[in-house]
């Protein structure tokens, strides 16, 4: 019953802390908790349990075969190890996460391109001083008078002046 | 080229007329479209009017006669034509002569006076408008600036989902770890305590029995000591005791 290797992969947990957003900070304090505490449990217990001295019971122990049983039905047994249930769905939630994650970067470079032309738009805008409100009204579509709902002067309900 | 209509000389050309193009009429001496780059913006109008004289004569009018007549000559000339005017009784003095002139004074006085006030005012009602106006712009160029800088920062998080979930599998295989470890220790322990106990138990025993076996032999010897034998021993120690006292007293 030698003990396994443990595969444990390292997790850098201060470049981690950098990228949680701060709304969902409680929940990553937990899982940090939670993976503090099973690291000292595991630290606490030792990898193989101390091998029995079966000398000194043999020469000790008046029942004789007992101890020679027990030796024989302590090498025979076979602890079995814990199935793992549980990376088969984290790896599914990895990969929809990954598929979300992509998602929402395609969303995202969408909204920046969309501002990138904002911004271009507004830099190339011609100055105040030399905009008729024509030019005004091309530039700000929304300052535009609607001409043919309100025909007469000023344009737009008494109420927005 | 300044654009302009065709212009229809007589009525039997109306017919012969190409049909009207598209293109809008421009009343101007600005040069527009006239270099390379027709499509460039149009420059801005200029900000001050041209420049005048007494405030009625544009300064043109004396650069035109300056050649001829020198800096007296248009002077000369609005003199001569005023004179002309009065004598010739082109011009005749009435009554509104003096109201006009009572009038003329005032206003003049007053835009020389108030002019300047009046002019700043309004400059500054253009002025805040304009600053608002440029205030909003920068506002919305700097709102747009930050919220790429959030964009970019969202997706530099959201790589960061990898470290979440080799977390959660190291969390996984630590469980397991230690449950196996857990099971392990509990069968040695098992085993050694039922190893332990029949040591103890004959330990245990064996103690007992030499307890009991040491209690018996004294309870035998105790019972077998006669009273002869306990006036002896008696009389014997008080003897000792005697010899002690005295070595004790010499001491002493």
């Amino acid at each position: 019953m030698a003990g396994r290797k443990v595969a444990l992969k390292a997790v850098d947990w201060a470049a981690f802390a950098e990228r949680v957003p701060p709304n969902q900070r409680a929940m990553f304090n937990a899982l940090k908790t939670r993976n503090d505490a099973l690291t000292t449990r595991l630290a606490a217990l030792p990898e193989k349990p101390p091998a029995i001295d079966w000398a000194f019971y043999k020469a000790n122990v008046a029942k004789a075969g007992m101890v020679d049983e027990f030796q024989k039905k302590f090498s025979a047994l076979k602890v079995p190890e814990p199935v793992d249930t549980q990376t088969a769905k984290i790896d599914a939630q990895e990969k929809e996460a990954a598929k979300s994650t992509a998602e929402y970067i395609q969303a995202s470079k969408a909204r920046i391109a969309q501002y990138e032309q904002q911004l271009q738009k507004l830099k190339n805008m011609i100055p105040f001083e030399q905009m008729t409100f024509e030019d005004l009204s091309e530039a700000f579509p929304e300052t535009k008078l609607d001409k043919e709902k309100y025909p007469f002067w000023p344009h737009k309900p008494i109420a927005d002046m | 080229r300044v654009l302009c209509p065709l212009v229809p000389s007589a009525p039997a050309a109306l017919r012969a007329l190409p049909r009207p193009v598209a293109v809008g009429v421009l009343h101007t001496t600005r040069p527009l479209h006239t270099s390379q780059q027709s499509l460039a913006p149009v420059p801005p109008l200029p900000e001050k009017g041209g420049e005048v004289r007494h405030g009625l004569i544009p300064e043109e009018f004396f650069q035109f006669l300056y050649p001829k007549t020198g800096v007296t000559g248009p002077y000369m000339l609005g003199t001569g034509l005023l004179l002309y005017l009065l004598s010739k009784e082109i011009y005749v003095i009435n009554h509104e002569t003096a109201a006009a002139a009572c009038i003329l004074t005032v206003i003049i006085y007053g835009i020389k006076k108030f002019g300047p006030q009046v002019a700043a005012f309004a400059d500054k009602l253009n002025e805040e408008k304009m600053a608002a106006a440029v205030a909003l712009k920068n506002e919305s160029i700097q709102a747009l600036q930050n919220a790429i800088e959030e964009e970019k920062k969202e997706q530099w998080r959201a790589e960061g989902r990898n470290y979440l979930f080799d977390a959660k599998r190291n969390n996984i295989a630590m469980l397991l770890e230690t449950n196996y470890r857990e099971r392990l220790l509990m069968v040695y322990n098992e085993v050694k305590k039922r190893l332990d106990y029949q040591v103890a138990m004959q330990n245990l025993k064996q103690q007992k029995e030499q307890e009991y076996m040491i209690q018996w032999v004294e309870k035998n010897v105790v019972q077998s000591i006669t009273p002869q034998q306990q006036k002896e021993s008696i009389a014997k120690c008080i003897m000792d005791l005697k010899a002690l006292s005295k070595s004790a007293h010499a001491a002493v």
